[in-house]
């Protein structure tokens, strides 16, 4: 489903692309934080896929990433004063999703893995029984899907979206070298669910 | 970096699409709901409402303590200036006693009428009656004036009895007593008798 989903999805990617404003972001929240929702409106136009991208990738669930994509925006146009511009506009917003899907699922108990200690981290044992079968070679996006909670959110903010560490680990609220393990053990997981075979040296001794 | 590209899993991590859109336009929602004040600013607004009204009350309240507070230190600080000038005048009458009853004299070869006497004596009995329903400042200036007439003219008497034939003390004298007949008559509002002065005698 959540394949599937991504393939539609993407082909709207040129579409997003093509309606990139020559309004800057800055220019875009000066004018919203005045009141101008035509102005917050094109924001959400402009950055609403990217939003959507990451919490979907991080919760899974296509109607419950689209409520936290409501709920981010929600948020901020209610705290775009406290937006100072130090980061990108869209760093902004990301960390305000994370923080949603993060919200969700600790109030809707959606985590799949009752421990998201490395101690617990075996593989096979930490998916939900039916989304993958361990001899089915599988797309990225499926793999990704199928790993653990805590590996797949810093997967999918470090691998797919570029952040750093810190900066990951600033937005989950954890610790860098805990960020550390579970990217490597998110990769070592993809790895083996995707039929890539053993890690190349310089992964393994990092 | 060329292991970056050289590596499947980073190559298949790279492929994925960053934007995924929404199936459905999430827009219209999200306008309804923040073109309406959160339920936070709903429910705050009562409270803030409450709080407002209550900062009215106690700024109010302080207005009116304070105005009170001001009128009852003027009127204590009114009633005390009042107190002594009052007092200060009571002290001037005492210190000038002989004046009331003096015989009037010019350098003790002429006295003052008996009909000048009793008519003073009139006044002054009028005047004291008078005298209390008058405002209290008023009162206490009237009183250091008479007071100082009374002083003036028992030490003019006094001189004149050194210098009987001074023609311009026995003048100050009579001006004097004038001028306290006149004091006197302001407040009674009764005749004021003329003095008048003659080389050998002066008479009412």
């Amino acid at each position: 489903m959540l394949s599937g989903a991504l393939a539609v999805a993407t082909a709207h990617n040129n579409v997003m692309t093509a309606d990139r404003s020559p309004l800057s972001d800055g220019a875009l929240v000066d004018s919203a934080r005045q009141g101008d929702m035509r102005a917050f409106e094109r924001l959400y136009r402009l950055h609403s896929a990217r939003v959507m991208g990451v919490c979907l990738r991080m919760c899974r669930r296509r109607d419950v990433a689209e409520d936290c994509v409501q709920q981010t925006f929600v948020r901020a146009w209610r705290n775009l004063s406290a937006f100072e511009g130090r980061s990108a506009f869209g760093t902004w917003l990301h960390r305000i999703a994370v923080n949603e899907v993060l919200t969700y699922a600790r109030n809707h108990g959606t985590r799949t893995e009752g421990d998201d200690s490395l101690d617990a981290a075996d593989e096979g044992s930490q998916a939900t029984p039916g989304e993958f079968d361990a001899s089915e070679v599988m797309d990225v996006e499926r793999a990704l899907a199928t790993l653990p909670e805590g590996a797949r959110h810093v997967v999918v903010l470090q691998a797919v979206y570029g952040y750093s560490h810190e900066e990951v680990a600033d937005m989950l609220g954890i610790a860098v070298g805990t960020c550390k393990a579970q990217l490597h053990r998110g990769r070592r997981l993809l790895r083996e669910r995707m039929g890539l075979g053993d890690a190349p040296l310089a992964e393994v001794e990092s | 970096m060329n292991h970056k590209h050289s590596d499947p899993l980073d190559r298949a991590l790279g492929s994925l699409p960053r934007d995924v859109q929404p199936e459905r336009d999430l827009w219209s929602d999200i306008r309804a709901e923040i073109s309406t004040p959160s339920a936070a600013t709903r429910s705050a607004s009562p409270r803030a409402a409450m709080r407002l009204w209550m900062s009215l009350a106690a700024g109010f309240l302080l207005i009116v303590a304070s105005s009170v507070t001001t009128y009852v230190i003027t009127q204590q600080a009114a009633q005390k200036k009042l107190l002594v000038a009052q007092q200060a005048a009571a002290a001037q009458l005492q210190q000038a006693p002989a004046v009331a009853v003096m015989p009037a004299s010019f350098g003790g070869q002429e006295a003052m009428s008996a009909e000048y006497l009793r008519a003073r004596q009139a006044l002054d009995a009028e005047f004291q009656r008078q005298i209390k329903t008058l405002p209290p400042v008023t009162r206490a200036k009237l009183e250091r004036n008479l007071a100082d007439l009374r002083r003036a003219a028992s030490e003019i008497s006094a001189t004149l009895a050194e210098h009987p034939n001074h023609a311009l003390l026995q003048e100050l004298l009579l001006s004097t007593y004038q001028s306290e007949l006149a004091l006197l008559g302001s407040v009674t509002n009764l005749s004021v008798p003329t003095l008048t002065s003659t080389p050998s005698e002066t008479r009412l």
